[in-house]
């Protein structure tokens, strides 16, 4: 399998400007200053397929059409590099090992739409990324790849990065601007969106730090051969963070449609210690759980979509039979009141709300009538909410309380787990060491 | 225009409105908390959610853009059930202290709890519990009470300009502070209180007075500043204790500020005069009208038959109504006889008119309250709109967001050069040489051929000819700017679109005169904007009005010429060298806020008679030998012409105090006395004549007038420094001052002084410094701030403790009149 982003991952320096250069490294961005309008790319990206990493998949061609049409300049270029989703840590791997081609893919999106400005969103549990990213900075403005007069070509992009502080809620596109721009972290009012308003109310692409490491094959490329991978509907590879019950997690570079068996039991080596499996969240944790009977499917946006989940940034969570899934979904609901804004009233209530009864179930202090009310008040936060923080967190709950129902009602009805076995570590570990 | 069904309603709007908007004016309510007709749109309650054909999940209505041929039902069992959950998510935490808040009978969480919430909650959690704060004069903040709406955080900063608070914390706690928990020290306006949709924010002055069901409203209008806001009176048998602003009522639309909603109490104030007072045996001792009216009416008449009535001079009132000033003026022309007839503005608004009649001949040139919106370039000429006009500073602030550049001249930081886009912070008094120095500017670049007008207009080779006088170079060496930062500012004023001048000219702003006024006019003329791009609003709320009432030497009612020669002007009748016999005052303290004081004390207490007219013992008052009490503002009805021409009618809400009585009563019952017969016998016969009465509107020309920049009073080595004097925008004189709320938060007088200054002066922060000039001294705090340049005193003169004006000069001429003055610490903090 051809590796795109993971290329060169082997060596010790990839991070440095001269072995990017020497495994074929900023080509693509020379190519597109010389012989391609911004037009052309543009159309090439979105010829591509090329869907957004970050989780929602909208076409990343279409957005830099609806952000190149806006006749307001300047524009600006961010990349959002907050990776702040629960079990996500793919891109972790591009902006230690790989900045460049971040760095190449920010500068010929910034070609392409003739912006002038560009931020790196850089999540603040990530401090020594900071040092790596602006180490390679300089040394891009070093070899003029960055600068005011870019491959001498009086094209000019200035880059920098800029650390958030710490807040899940900031990896949202508008509240990602809000921040960048010294404001309180909320998300913002939509429409409009940030293609047409966004930081400092001008034209603001905001692309995850894997789908600008796209950027350079594609233009390098064709983009027919960037389609030729993956599926129809999904082009590319994808990476794949697998974590929880296997024996060999880590990040993978797979083409999108891989099956997830394959994922988990080839790649990663199957479940550990010899348990069963019991669920997956292919997605990050705001995404919804899949049973072990979902087990081939492909890894996509439309067949994920088909099983009532969603690709989400790639990370894949695998649950053997020794989890309680109350308690997961406890921990879950705590983590997203944590990092609820605050801006709007069911997201902030209500998952307060849902921790309290989470938590009575898991203590064995439930009875049926709290999985009723915790039903309703979760059907009436999903789809409310200002942002998908409140949806996620409501959506994933709404889930796992249809697929593993049985579970929940065990804990109500003989007050304990159903799964917890004293002599496991997992089971008997308090989710509160982990925090 | 679109068009949308609401609930199988068909209703058309503008494209650009939310479905909330459209619901709304086409009178389909939709609940709603964070939502206000004047911020931008925030979407966090989560109460108006409606569902929308073809979308998949219900939409927020106050957000989200109304499009053609959508339909949107806003009552369906699926949003019934939501709005439920919504209410009982809020109530969550809340705290239910419903019987001791005072919001309860008015608070929206109570109103939607009962319309759309559950008989009772699923949920039992501790009560939000935060610390109260109430270390400030007039906002109590009830954290607790909090739904996080963010109305008042977006009034303050979006609408108000100000930003004293904003969200601290995330998620559940979330709270709504100043900057570190400070204690809020802000402007004070009170519109987050008037926004907040629940308890969390009350009126301090009002706490527990009274539950809100008991409470009558009636609106009135606001008898502070010129703007003429309507301010809803909350009333507890018949005694005024709270004031709103109402979204939908008057020239404000709910927007008010610190002085109109927390300075209503001065009507309550201590020393209002009760009973009419004559002096007797050296001391004023009370007595009944019948036997003022009678003393009052002999030594009239003494002085008149033995002086003649030229020796009798009368001062009307920018505080009082049309009526007071209209009766005023006929006492004194067909009682008295004399056209000795002037007011205070004649220091300030007077200037504005002589301006305007000179350059465009009109009688009057009312502003217009929306001017700002819409126009290219705004230029603010030396002028704190947001403290003297706050409600119409607004203006200036919503049309900046809305794309016009905000150009402000001026030394001292305001919330207008806060706001603005170019700012140049010129020495005070010489914007006019700025003025000379765009006009030279536009001639030599030909902006002003782009339209027909400029050069038609009479004298524009005279015109010329003067500002050759002013290149670039000079005009900014006179400003004290940077020639560059000029010639920028001047190119951002004459290359926009459309453009607009504004300045204010109180009768207490003396870095202003009339020759600024007229060089502005010539401007507007030059570009081809025309008198309607000049705005020089009134000071008072009544000095628009009161002119036009015929309180002046030169105009009688109606802005009709006098025929003849007109009367002595307040120049000639305190400060000439041959002081009048009697003078009756009516409405205003000469002692506090006239310049010069000493020549006025002098004057004052040369006379023969001095009759004072007020609704409170004022320090003029002291030295009169009759004084008359006259029932307040919401102590009778009257009507007010705000800075707009708009005649607005105040209403009689309280009782008057003592035996004081309206003042047009005063003067019909004195002309009995005169033995002579009263015009009006009734409040309507006088409002029917008063509406009746012709306006000699003047007629339009335009003449450029040229005048040269002059300095009136230079500093020396003596007195180095200069000093402006002006409005708070907590204080605005007489009024304010008599609020218990207004003068308990912001107490004494007090300069300001540069940090320079002070630093090489040794002077110290909220020490007591002597300040003194040519013409006399003053002792005073002094604030040490970046807020003023060096060189640069600014002393607001609303405080007559500090007897400031014994420092300054009336000064009859065009220039502005600065004073020069020294300055001292006598004594340290």
């Amino acid at each position: 399998m051809k590796n795109i982003i993971l290329k060169n991952i082997e060596n010790p320096n990839s991070h440095r400007i001269e072995e990017y250069i020497k495994a074929g490294g900023y080509f693509a961005l020379e190519h597109a200053v010389n012989e391609m309008t911004p037009r052309d790319i543009i159309d090439d990206i979105k010829k591509s397929g090329l869907r957004g990493r970050g989780g929602a998949g909208f076409s990343t061609g279409m957005k830099w059409q609806f952000a190149s049409l806006d006749p307001k300049f300047p524009k600006y270029i961010v990349c959002n590099a907050d990776e702040g989703e629960p079990g996500t840590f793919k891109d972790r791997v591009i902006l230690e090992k790989n900045p460049h081609q971040l760095i190449e893919g920010m500068v010929i999106t910034a070609y392409a739409l003739q912006s002038v400005r560009g931020y790196i969103y850089l999540r603040a549990e990530y401090p020594h990324v900071e040092k790596i990213l602006n180490d390679a900075i300089q040394e891009a403005y070093a070899k003029g790849f960055l600068g005011n007069d870019i491959m001498s070509r009086h094209f000019r992009f200035n880059l920098s990065v800029h650390r958030g502080a710490g807040a899940y809620i900031c990896g949202e596109e508008t509240a990602l601007i809000n921040s960048l721009e010294g404001r309180r972290g909320d998300p913002r009012v939509k429409p409009p969106f940030p293609v047409n308003s966004g930081a400092w109310s001008k034209p603001t692409i905001v692309n995850n730090v894997e789908t600008y490491a796209n950027i350079p094959y594609i233009v390098e490329t064709s983009p027919k051969a960037y389609s030729f991978l993956g599926t129809r509907d999904a082009p590319g590879t994808k990476l794949f963070c697998v974590s929880g019950a296997v024996k060999n997690p880590g990040v993978f570079e797979l083409q999108l449609g891989t099956p997830l068996r394959e994922i988990i039991y080839d790649h990663c080596g199957g479940i550990r210690n010899g348990r069963a499996l019991k669920g997956i969240i292919p997605g990050g944790l705001s995404t919804s759980i899949l049973t072990p009977d979902m087990i081939d499917c492909p890894m996509d946006f439309a067949n994920l979509a088909r099983h009532g989940s969603m690709l989400g940034s790639g990370a894949v969570i695998v649950l053997d039979d020794t989890m309680c899934i109350v308690k997961i979904y406890e921990r879950a609901m705590r983590f997203f009141e944590h990092e609820s804004c605050g801006k709007c009233t069911p997201c902030r209530e209500g998952t307060g709300w849902m921790r309290t009864i989470l938590r009575r179930i898991e203590d064995g202090m439930a009875d049926m009538e709290d999985l009723a009310t915790l039903e309703d008040v979760a059907h009436n936060v999903a789809g409310k909410t200002f942002c998908p923080l409140g949806e996620g967190a409501a959506q994933v709950l709404l889930s796992a309380m249809k697929r593993y129902r049985g579970e929940f009602e065990y804990h109500v009805k003989y007050k304990k787990c159903e799964v917890t076995d004293p002599s496991l570590r997992w089971g008997h570990m308090s989710m509160d060491e982990l925090d | 225009m679109i068009e949308l069904t609401i609930d199988d309603i068909k209703v058309k709007v503008e494209k650009g409105q939310t479905i909330l908007q459209a619901a709304l004016a086409n009178n389909i309510y939709i609940p709603h908390m964070c939502w206000d007709p004047r911020l931008k749109p925030y979407g966090g309650c989560r109460m108006c959610l409606v569902e929308i054909e073809g979308q998949p999940r219900p939409l927020a209505s106050c957000s989200y853009p109304a499009d053609n041929g959508m339909i949107v039902r806003t009552n369906t069992p699926r949003v019934a059930k939501l709005r439920k959950t919504m209410v009982e998510l809020l109530l969550i935490h809340h705290p239910l202290d419903c019987p001791t808040c005072d919001k309860a009978g008015q608070c929206s969480l109570q109103d939607l709890s009962h319309q759309h919430g559950p008989s009772q909650n699923r949920i039992q959690e501790e009560k939000h519990s935060v610390a109260r704060r109430t270390r400030n004069p007039f906002i109590e903040r009830n954290q607790s009470r909090c739904i996080l709406c963010g109305k008042c955080v977006a009034v303050c900063w979006e609408h108000q300009g100000v930003g004293a608070i904003n969200f601290i914390g995330r998620g559940f706690d979330t709270k709504v502070s100043p900057a570190f928990e400070e204690v809020l020290d802000c402007e004070f306006c009170g519109q987050c209180v008037d926004i907040c949709p629940v308890g969390a924010l009350g009126n301090k002055p009002f706490k527990h007075s009274c539950s809100t069901w008991f409470l009558e409203s009636s609106d009135n209008i606001c008898p502070y500043c010129s703007v003429g806001c309507t301010v809803t009176l909350d009333t507890r048998e018949g005694k005024i204790v709270s004031t709103r602003g109402i979204a939908t009522k008057g020239v404000n639309k709910g927007d008010l500020c610190v002085k109109g909603r927390y300075g209503m109490d001065f009507i309550y104030a201590e020393n209002r005069l009760k009973k009419p007072l004559v002096r007797k045996n050296g001391g004023l001792v009370e007595t009944t009208w019948e036997d003022a009216m009678h003393v009052l009416a002999v030594r009239l008449n003494d002085v008149i038959r033995d002086k003649g009535p030229g020796r009798v001079g009368v001062i009307g009132s920018p505080k009082f109504s049309n009526e007071s000033n209209y009766m005023l003026q006929e006492f004194a022309r067909k009682v008295i006889g004399t056209n000795n007839i002037d007011s205070s503005a004649c220091f300030g608004f007077s200037k504005v008119q002589k301006a305007v009649s000179q350059v465009f001949g009109l009688s009057s040139l009312p502003i217009s309250l929306d001017s700002p919106i819409g126009k290219g370039a705004v230029l603010v000429i030396e002028s704190d709109i947001t403290s003297t006009h706050p409600v119409w500073g607004l203006k200036f602030l919503e049309a900046r967001k809305k794309g016009s550049k905000i150009i402000v001249l001026g030394p001292r930081e305001t919330k207008l050069s806060r706001h603005s886009d170019v700012w140049l912070r010129v020495r005070p008094g010489t914007s006019h040489a700025l003025l000379n120095g765009i006009m030279h500017l536009a001639i030599e670049g030909a902006y002003h051929l782009k339209n027909h007008m400029s050069t038609a207009a009479t004298n524009f080779s005279e015109l010329e000819e003067l500002v050759k006088g002013y290149p670039p170079g000079r005009a900014a060496e006179i400003a004290g700017v940077d020639t560059d930062e000029f010639i920028e500012m001047a190119k951002v004023y004459l290359t926009a679109e459309s453009r607009m001048a504004a300045l204010s000219l109180g009768s207490v702003e003396n870095n202003k005169g009339l020759n600024t006024a007229i060089s502005a006019a010539n401007l507007v003329m030059l570009t081809g904007d025309g008198p309607s791009a000049l705005q020089m609003p009134a000071d008072y709320a009544n000095t628009f009005g009161m002119w036009q009432m015929g309180i002046s030497p030169e105009n009688l009612p109606g802005y009709k010429k006098i025929e003849g020669s007109p009367g002595k002007n307040l120049f000639q009748m305190l400060y000439g060298k041959k002081p009048l016999d009697a003078l009756l005052i009516m409405g205003d303290d000469p002692l506090s806020t006239y310049p010069d004081l000493k020549k006025v004390e002098e004057a004052l207490r040369n006379l023969q008679l001095l009759i004072v007219q007020d609704i409170r013992l004022t320090d003029t008052a002291r030295l009169a030998h009759i004084v008359l009490p006259e029932a307040s503002w919401a102590e009778k009805e009257g009507t007010f012409t705000n800075a707009a021409g708009l005649h607005q009618t105040t209403e009689k809400i309280s009782t008057p105090t003592g035996d004081s009585i309206a003042g047009w009563q005063i003067f019909r019952n004195l002309t009995r006395y005169m033995n002579s017969t009263p015009p009006f016998e009734s409040l309507t016969a006088l409002r029917d004549h008063l509406s009746d009465m012709p306006i000699d509107k003047g007629k339009e020309k335009w003449q450029y007038v040229p005048v040269h920049y002059e300095e009136v009073e230079p500093v020396d080595k003596q007195y180095p420094f200069i000093m402006v004097t002006g409005n708070l925008m907590q204080h605005s004189g007489a009024l304010s001052v008599m609020s218990k709320n207004l003068s308990e938060a912001f107490p004494g007088a007090f300069i300001q002084i540069n940090d320079t200054d002070a630093a090489r002066l040794g002077i110290t922060d909220g020490s007591t410094v002597r300040v003194e000039s040519r013409r006399g001294a003053a002792t005073v705090t002094v604030e040490v701030t970046d807020e003023v340049t060096q060189g640069m005193i600014f002393a607001p003169i609303n405080f007559a403790t500090a007897r400031l004006n014994e420092l300054t000069y009336a000064y009859e001429g065009g220039g502005a009149p600065l004073t020069a003055v020294s300055i001292q610490q006598v004594q340290s903090a």
